[in-house]
């Protein structure tokens, strides 16, 4: 093996991703007076947060009546009781401050005419326990994510936030005692390799979406904290729980917000039917995104779809008028323009469900500490290690997330993470030596794929495991696609071993940078597949046309997943916490999930 | 003075050339190429790419020849939906961002792609945006106010004055105004450049903000401002259809405004 | 980039200079007077077209007429000297060139000026 100089940083904290949830963290540390640094691999406004559209929910009643109980409770339906009730309430409970303190940071919303933040309705979200349709998700027009993001930024430079620009964050550093100690990271534009030593390593480094081949998300969304919590030999939670948006647009897979539904847009089907109506007679098209995505998926296997092929539905929007759309939804009849060919003034959208969100990821409690079981504890904290935002799994979302939760996620455990950190760590406390090996297996690993000289190259492994993943890990789930599944993921995995990579040079070698990006992603698909594999039930986001309900007796619990070296998954569980915080607010007992 | 001779090791050299056997659409593409570590000139390398098996946008024909044909070729990219601003570049002579230009729209035969021009490459499409994002930071982008925010509720801005915000807040960072503008390419150090007085005037029109004049004040300076002479490169390359140059003549505007004729 | 210096210390620079405002307004104010007075100026050399240098010199002598004159040479130079100091900013990158050059225009902008006001003076006070 070459021998590489690695230069070491110390910092107290240090934070690995910049979207909303790492920058929430990142200035919130050094507000704290902790010495935080943020390593990410993208210029922060480029992270994936910047394509939110529609926005981000907190119950400010500024359109009528609301309350943060109301928001807890459609989380909870939402996520079909797969969500932990402690960490729900207190993220909507702290959405409210939240939201504010964003219009505080400058983030420019849309208003109402009393110049408060304007709020339009969104799926999932109701007034007195389902009862009404609620106006929560706090919008700065259709850019909501792109506000934030750059909102948030701005604050980070406003606090003195240090970053670490492209960088790419390869492999956790633990010491002897499974003590997270730091993070062994790339620089892209020199090709030297960085030790950040921290006190607490906070991963915010967002989904895993681009294991499938149709996504909403980014090309670099690929879920590097998943994959080095699963190297590091932790355990994942919840991965079978992939959402699909109802609305991606055809062929391109770019997203088109549920705000779109929000303002009054609806789905219909070949016949000009408004499907909706029978799939969820109360909710219609503003139902939960994985009843939607159901409904249309029914529609095109049973003949209904448009197209030439009948395989999408379209999206209207005409009636609404220009005035609306230009004012409130000018970014996606930007998108649609671009991506369909469509004038959404004069024409439906051709759309059909994409993938979207993982509700999985790193198990955390509600301030943010990475979980595990250890000895019979669920919820034993790994010391020195956090995760947040779509990285982590709290789990606020359960089995799926209601739209414009994912927004308000970030920040409030951004946040939280702030406080906790400042709580148990001490301003330049002093770093304890590493272990001389600590290094070695990370090297290594790097060194192995810097020089892999195998017979395929990095793009054919992937689009093999992207086809797997979208035509086995579906919206619909069966034991026969999801055993076929594994074995293919699981091959596809095993060809990991004799990847290519042409590019020898360290400036900038992006095929180094998408081959380790790819390992993350296997790691994680063959985990998702099996987890889908090993959940007899359907919940959420999970259908299982053999197992069609969900099973509370035997399922309502967290998967655990464990990928070792060879790909093999082993599995086991965490219960749900179903207690609340404090007694302001009362459980929601499970009960049948109607729209 | 002015420097009109490229020095020697940066003249661009042809380069390789990929043909695509038995293409049902064959389409040429001409693509700078340089890598810091093998101290060879810049060359272009030629791609013909069979589009019957490539999606419609630039970034998809590029995303194909890195899967296909040379992974080596280098370049930022993520949002694929022209959101994020990492794959901005020069094809086909302008400005843009690779994910939303289609490929039928480029003119012509070849079509060449180039990093964004006058600045550092750090290596074949990807340029070194430091100083530009050190620009931004420089202006001090953020909301400043003195007036404390109420307690528990948002500050509060009327729909009209949120209206002076669009065409402003959308701004991507992606660069493309700011490499198009020749006063930028000559004066850049010391030149903000269309995309960062956007970004200077987004604060300068928001209602909550309370630092205008200082602002206006940082602003006023032969170099940082003063260097537009109104070629509207910015407002015609913007891939998301604003108008920077229109930003920078209101900010004009507001220092003359607060003079005495 | 081999420079050790902070990116953010390069980009702040000097600071800023708090001037350019009048340059950028003297600038206008120029170009307006210049439309005026050039057209005043085409009119009257127009009406002179097939006149003898006697008339010219009695038109030019006429109290507006030498005022007028004045305004328009010393308006001339001045925008002509704002002009070129932008033109030498933008692509003067030789610190001490661009001083020199800059001082340079701007004595000969004087200079000029000063010399075609005392030919109208002396036209007009027939000295």
């Amino acid at each position: 093996m070459e021998s590489y100089k690695v230069q070491q940083h110390k910092f107290d904290v240090i934070v690995v991703g910049a979207g909303g949830a790492g920058l929430r963290a990142t200035f919130g540390l050094a507000e704290k007076g902790l010495k935080a640094a943020c390593i990410t691999k993208v210029f922060p406004t480029r992270s994936h947060t910047v394509a939110a559209q529609g926005g981000i929910a907190a119950a400010l009643a500024n359109m009528g009546e609301d309350d943060w109980r109301f928001h807890f409770y459609d989380t909870i339906k939402g996520g079909d009781w797969l969500g932990d009730q402690d960490a729900i309430e207190y993220m909507c409970k702290n959405a409210p401050a939240s939201v504010i303190e964003l219009e505080h940071y400058g983030v420019p919303f849309s208003r109402t005419e009393e110049g408060k933040i304007y709020q339009r309705p969104f799926g999932g979200m109701t007034t007195h326990y389902g009862k009404g349709t609620a106006q929560r998700t706090c919008a700065a027009a259709d850019r909501t994510g792109h506000a934030i993001l750059h909102t948030l930024y701005q604050q980070a430079l406003a606090h003195d936030a240090t970053f670490f620009i492209e960088y790419f964050a390869t492999d956790l550093i633990f010491d002897d005692e499974g003590v997270c100690r730091g993070v062994l990271a790339l620089d892209l534009n020199e090709g030297t390799l960085h030790v950040f030593r921290g006190q607490a390593v906070v991963l915010a480094t967002g989904g895993y979406g681009r294991a499938y081949f149709s996504c909403t998300s980014a090309h670099t969304c690929t879920g590097d904290g998943g994959g080095m919590v699963l190297r590091a030999g932790l355990a994942l939670q919840d991965l079978e729980f992939v959402q699909f948006h109802p609305t991606g647009i055809y062929g391109a897979g770019c997203l088109i917000t549920e705000g779109v539904r929000g303002e009054g847009g609806y789905l219909t089907n070949a016949k000009g039917e408004r499907f909706m109506e029978r799939y969820a007679p109360s909710a219609k098209d503003l139902a939960s995104r994985d009843v939607v995505s159901r409904a249309e998926t029914i529609e095109i296997r049973e003949g209904r779809g448009v197209g030439e092929h009948g395989d999408h539905t379209h999206l209207n929007l005409m009636h609404l008028g220009p005035e609306v759309i230009h004012e409130r939804l000018p970014g996606i009849a930007e998108t649609a323009r671009i991506f369909a060919g469509v004038d959404v003034t004069k024409e439906p959208i051709p759309v059909l469900p994409t993938v979207h969100y993982n509700m999985g990821g790193i198990p955390t409690n509600y301030h943010g500490e990475v979980v595990q079981l250890k000895n019979g504890d669920p919820d034993a904290v790994v010391p020195g290690l956090f995760a947040i935002g779509e990285a982590a799994c709290v789990s606020v979302h359960g089995a799926n997330r209601l739209g414009s939760n994912s927004l308000l996620d970030l920040v409030v455990f951004g946040r939280a993470v702030a406080h906790r950190c400042a709580e148990i760590i001490k301003p330049d406390s002093p770093h304890k030596d590493l272990p001389a090996s600590a290094l070695d297996k990370a090297l290594a690993r790097f060194d192995k794929l810097r020089h892999a000289d195998g017979d395929t190259p990095t793009a054919d492994i992937r689009l093999k495991m992207q086809k797997t993943m979208q035509s086995d890990a579906a919206v619909y789930r069966t034991q026969e696609t999801l055993a076929e599944g594994c074995e293919k993921i699981s091959e596809v995995h095993a060809s990991f071993e004799n990847v290519r990579v042409s590019d020898r040079s360290m400036v900038w070698n992006s095929d180094l940078v998408e081959t380790l990006e790819l390992s993350n992603l296997l790691d994680q698909a063959v985990a998702t597949m099996h987890s889908a594999e090993q959940r007899k039930e359907s919940r959420g986001a999970h259908a299982r046309e053999d197992f069609p309900d969900r099973d509370d007796a035997e399922w309502m619990k967290h998967t655990l997943v464990w990928i070792d070296e060879k790909g093999k998954s082993r599995f086991d569980f965490r219960p749900v916490h179903s207690n609340t915080l404090t007694d302001e607010v009362e459980t929601v007992p499970p009960k049948k999930r109607v729209y | 003075m002015a420097e009109f001779t490229l020095p020697k090791n940066s003249k661009i050299q042809p380069g390789k050339h990929h043909a695509a056997e038995g293409a049902k659409k064959p389409r040429t593409f001409k693509i700078y190429r340089w890598s810091p570590d093998d101290g060879q000139n810049p060359r272009m390398d030629t791609f013909e790419i069979d589009l019957s098996s490539c999606g419609p946008m630039v970034l998809d024909a590029l995303l194909k020849i890195k899967n296909e044909v040379d992974s080596t070729l280098t370049l930022r990219r993520s949002c694929r939906e022209g959101i994020c601003g990492s794959c901005a570049m020069n094809i086909d002579g302008t400005n843009t961002l690779a994910c939303t230009k289609s490929i039928d729209d480029c003119k012509g035969g070849e079509i060449s792609i180039y990093p964004l021009p006058h600045m550092p490459v750090v290596k074949d499409l990807v340029p070194d945006l430091t100083h530009f994002y050190a620009q931004f930071a420089s202006i001090k982008p953020w909301l400043r106010t003195q007036s404390p925010a109420p307690s528990d509720a948002e500050r509060l801005q009327s729909p009209e004055d949120r209206k002076k915000l669009d065409g402003l807040y959308e701004c991507i960072l992606c660069a493309c105004c700011s490499t198009s503008c020749p006063s930028y390419w000559w004066n850049g150090d010391k030149y903000l450049g269309p995309a960062i007085l956007l970004q200077a005037y987004r604060w300068i029109a928001d209602s909550r903000d309370e630092d205008t004049g200082e602002r206006l004040d940082d602003l006023e300076d032969p170099f940082k401002l003063y260097r537009c002479h109104t070629i509207m490169n910015c407002a015609r390359t913007c891939p998301k259809g604003l108008n920077p140059a229109k930003a920078i003549a209101e900010i004009k505007k507001l220092i003359v405004e607060r003079r005495s004729a | 980039m081999s420079d050790l210096r902070n990116p953010l210390q390069r980009a702040r620079g000097l600071g800023s200079a708090k001037s350019g405002a009048n340059h950028w307004w003297m600038q206008r104010m120029t170009a307006v007077a210049l439309v005026v007075l050039g057209i005043w100026f085409v009119i009257t050399l127009l009406s002179l077209m097939h006149a003898d240098f006697a008339t010219a010199h009695a038109t030019l002598a006429k109290p507006w007429n030498a005022v007028l004159m004045i305004a328009f040479t010393t308006s001339m130079f001045w925008h002509a000297q704002l002009g070129l100091q932008v033109v030498i900013e933008d692509y003067v990158h030789t610190r001490w060139l661009e001083v020199s050059l800059m001082v340079l225009v701007k004595l000969l902008a004087v200079l000029f000026a000063l010399a075609c006001a005392l030919a109208v003076l002396r036209v007009a006070l027939g000295a």
